[in-house]
């Protein structure tokens, strides 16, 4: 498909170039008509680019804030130091050097690629105990790992004096062998690099399945993405980028110290990311010259060439700190998306080219060729919150050539059905099974690829995402899991659930009814067999709710999907069930077709309230 | 046998302050599900605070409670001008204001006082030792599980018996239910800011007695110390905030005590990779706190 090719990867390509080549042009010039200071500025801040790019791999697409990326600086920096430090500078320096490292003698390029390896090794190791802790967005375990990681390096660094020298002193290429390194080529092309990576590592597969997970880790769960592996890979990712970032920038100082990789140079590196869009490649680089620019407007400011005593209260050394730390502070409350949000210049790109070829697209296929009939069978599950008993014994079968309606007054238990069905709730007692499948005990994600997937009551998307990607999202999501289900068609869903003019809005802009369109179309991109939807007409108009139907039922066929719906509309429920279960204080009284259900009269008094009610 | 009483009773004192801390930090996240990196500034204030005081000539007894006021009041402060606009924002902006709090603070201290930290006396009594049949206990360990617990008494108090202490406890429970039955959110929060800010003031001042400095870090220390027993005690639990206070200051009395020679100097890096442990085997910290999520 070579459209989805030019979205994926020519026009990503042809935007993180435009960057590149501004940002180094911007660069090259600025070296040129300044001094030999203003040269050496360009390139801490083109090695301190490579390093923030790195740290958006990770930050920006699994959403966890990490404190422990410039540990794994530390890491590789001290790795590439020790082996790239000749023999004889070593025996003056760290004589006792663990593991014979003071007779290793290897070239800087080898010795950064096993600096970089070193440093991945040990994120696989962290990588391995944040997906233990459940790591996601803004998860403050992940956050207190990461950030146990920055100090117990730094603890080590200074700690061990025989393989790192100690604090004070530092391990440095001595000024005298000449070993520096020559000219900015290997910062341009690790740049370039990173800078690639990062951008088309958002659109592979584990980049966009990492995003959902940021943006709603349950919705991305109940859709079958498992965050792990997608956070590893990002992490692993941006680890190398990060170490191949402070390689050069220890080869460039020609020193390194414990103090080089620690609190200050990670307060000014998440600046730099936060500033200018953290979920932004591009604008990851706007933050670097931002704060860059910034920094050295405030060390100008505050040094002795500027003065103006009237503000002397502010102009003065320290400045830079305190620049740094409101900018942070700043932007979290003004701007916490930072100067771009998400956005990248081939978005921009995409969207003149969208223009063009609108005439063109290509008619959609529908999905083609009948799947077997599927039964989704729940047999006697009891649920108990503490003492109360919230399912009692309750039982359902649908088949997917059907739409069961579950409806009952509040607190009767139909949403803590599905919650049970999607393993959101443990049952104490009975058994879920789709066809011969047993389900119960399966986590939430394990459902969703078994073939139930579902909406949520107090809706569920990817705010950030646009309308398109949410369900394009789901889809890879299901890509692989589906058993042999077709995939539907996004561009087919998109125009069943009525959302084609609003594809490239972000869900968050959304209004009611639209948005709970969009959950469902999510939710049947997802290749189910059943579709369970929690209340789909909430907030809806009786003309609107109607039109519900309708939608529902042509999405749903187009996946061939059985349909389970809670709701409490009951024309909408009469309109669209083929068979409706009445719940009221979790058990299931009475079962049949909505007619047989709403002459039934223990099914009015609950309603209502009469004198032949299930004993209370 | 005696030896480990004395290290049991060093532990509650170390582990009292910790809880103080701790307790203020829960408070916090329980009505406004933050987790205040910055309430370590609580304690660069009140070094500050303590250094000038005695520059100025006052005496211990005159600033402590002077302290106790000037933590209560930044924490207010701090709240009216950071955390008020982040109300309601995700985890990550909630988590990096805080961090912003914490940078620029320290960052202030810097530019205005010095980087290099400043010494004013500590009081004469507190490595005097209470001889108990045979062993030798820390006067100022036992005055500080005393007040600690007085402390933690008074909380309870006024958590459990005033109008202000149930509306915040129904606000840690469902803050938009509370708000709903007519909880003013503006002042719980206030409310809370300030009583943790207290907290943060008591535990303030038995740190610096026994530290006798102030610096632009010095609030460092004990916020690291604090979060991480909040979350062991499983972040919005106030019990579990006090429980791993002590459990904290236990396990690095005990740790200190067994380490060998050539590792003390590892004693943080090692209680750090301990807590990192604990983070990935229960995320949850070791007090589960239920907090079921209406889907």
């Amino acid at each position: 498909m070579p459209r989805r090719v030019a979205d994926r990867l020519v026009l990503p390509l042809a935007g993180s170039l435009t960057t590149y080549l501004v940002l180094v042009g911007g660069g090259i010039s600025y070296a040129a008509i300044g001094n030999s200071a203003s040269d050496g500025l360009v390139t801490q801040m083109l090695i301190n680019a490579v390093v923030v790019l790195g740290m958006q791999i990770y930050i920006g697409n699994t959403g966890v804030l990490s404190f422990g990326h410039i540990g794994f600086g530390a890491i590789a920096g001290y790795a590439f130091a020790i082996f790239a430090i000749s023999p004889e500078r070593k025996a003056g320096q760290i004589p006792d050097a663990p593991f014979g490292l003071a007779e290793v003698d290897l070239t800087p390029l080898q010795s950064s690629l096993v600096a970089a390896l070193i440093a991945l090794v040990v994120a696989f190791v962290i990588g391995l105990g944040l997906a233990r802790s459940g790591a996601r967005s803004g998860a403050v375990a992940a956050t207190v790992i990461t950030l146990a990681l920055l100090f117990v390096v730094h603890e080590v660094a200074r700690n061990w004096i025989d393989l790192t020298r100690g604090g004070k002193a530092g391990l440095s290429f001595s000024p005298l062998s000449g070993v520096t390194l020559q000219g900015r080529g290997w910062i341009y092309l690790a740049l370039l690099l990173a800078l690639v990576a990062a951008r088309l590592f958002k659109e592979t597969r584990y980049g966009r399945l990492a995003q959902a997970a940021r943006e709603d880790d349950l919705a991305a769960r109940s859709m079958g993405v498992h965050p792990a592996l997608q956070q590893m890979i990002a992490l692993l990712l941006s680890v190398l980028v990060v170490s191949i970032g402070a390689t050069l920038r220890v080869f460039e100082l020609g020193s390194i110290n414990p103090r080089l990789f620690f609190f200050k140079y990670t307060l000014l590196t998440l600046t730099m990311l936060i500033v200018g869009g953290r979920n932004s490649v591009v604008g990851s680089l706007v933050g670097v010259v931002i704060i860059t620019t910034g920094s050295e407007l405030t060390r100008y400011l505050a040094g002795p060439s500027v003065d103006l005593p009237w503000l002397g209260w502010v102009l003065r050394s320290g400045l830079t700190d305190v620049f740094l730390g409101a900018s942070m502070l700043g932007f979290m409350i003004f701007r916490p998306n930072g100067v771009l949000g998400d956005w990248e210049p081939d978005h921009w790109l995409a969207r003149r080219s969208d223009r063009k070829s609108a005439v063109q697209q290509p008619e959609p296929r529908s999905v083609d060729g009948s799947h077997p009939e599927a039964f989704l069978r729940v047999t006697d599950v009891v649920v108990d919150f503490g003492g109360f008993r919230a399912l009692d014994g309750v039982s359902l079968t649908a088949s997917s050539n059907e739409v069961v309606g579950l409806i009952g007054p509040n607190g009767a238990g139909k949403t803590t059905l599905l919650n049970t069905i999607t393993s959101l709730v443990t049952p104490s007692a009975g058994s879920i099974r789709l066809d011969q499948d047993v389900l119960d005990g399966l986590p939430s994600h394990l459902i969703a690829r078994a073939g139930i997937v579902r909406t949520f009551q107090n809706l569920r998307l990817f705010p950030a995402l646009s309308v398109q990607e949410n369900i394009e999202v789901a889809r890879l999501a299901a890509a692989g899991h589906t058993g042999g289900r077709r995939q539907p068609d996004v561009e087919l869903l998109v125009r069943a659930s009525g959302l084609t003019e609003l594809r490239h809005r972000r869900a968050s802009e959304l209004d009611y009814g639209n948005a709970r369109r969009l959950e469902l179309a999510r939710a049947a991109a997802a290749a189910p067999r059943f579709l369970l939807l929690d209340e789909p007409t909430s907030g809806m108009g009786d003309l609107e709710s109607e039109q519900m139907i309708h939608r529902i039922r042509e999405v749903a066929g187009l996946v061939q999907a059985g349909v389970v719906v809670v709701d409490h509309d009951l024309n909408f429920i009469t309109g669209i069930c083929d068979r409706v279960y009445v719940l009221d204080q979790g058990k299931v009284i009475a079962v049949g077709t909505p007619d047989e259900v709403s002459q039934d009269l223990v099914v009015q008094a609950a309603y209502l309230g009469g004198p032949i009610g299930p004993s209370r | 046998m005696t030896e480990l009483l004395q290290q049991v009773v060093d532990g509650f004192g170390r582990g009292g302050i910790y809880a103080l801390i701790a307790l203020g930090i829960a408070v916090i996240f329980g009505v406004m599900h933050l987790v205040n990196f910055a309430h370590g500034e609580l304690i660069t204030v009140s070094a500050y605070a303590a250094y000038g005081l005695f520059a100025a000539g006052w005496d211990w007894w005159l600033i402590a409670p002077a302290i106790v006021l000037i933590a209560g009041l930044t924490s207010v402060a701090i709240e009216f001008v950071a955390f008020r606009w982040v109300r309601g924002a995700p985890d990550f902006t909630m988590l990096m204001t805080s961090f912003g709090v914490h940078f620029l603070v320290q960052a202030a201290f810097v530019m205005y006082v010095s980087a290099n930290f400043r010494q004013f006396p500590r009081p004469g009594w507190i490595f005097q030792t209470w001889k108990v049949g045979g062993v030798s206990l820390e006067v100022f360990d036992l005055l500080v599980i005393l007040c600690t617990l007085l402390t933690l008494g008074a909380t309870y108090w006024v958590l459990q018996r005033t109008m202000f202490g149930m509306s915040l406890r129904a606000a840690a429970e469902d803050f938009d239910a509370a708000r709903l039955m007519g909880i003013r959110s503006d002042r719980i929060i206030r409310g809370a800011f300030a009583l943790s800010g207290l907290l943060a003031g008591v535990a303030a001042v038995f740190w610096l007695m026994r530290s006798g400095q102030a610096g632009p870090s010095a609030g460092l220390s004990p916020m690291l110390k604090g979060v991480l027993a909040a979350l062991i005690g499983g972040l919005g639990s106030l019990t579990g905030a006090v429980m791993g206070g002590v459990i904290l200051g236990m396990a690095e009395v005990l740790l200190i005590s067994r380490l060998p020679e050539g590792l003390v100097g590892l004693t943080d890096g090692i209680v750090f990779l301990l807590i990192a442990l604990l983070f990935v085997f229960r995320p949850q910290g070791l007090v589960t706190v239920r907090r079921a999520e209406r889907v």
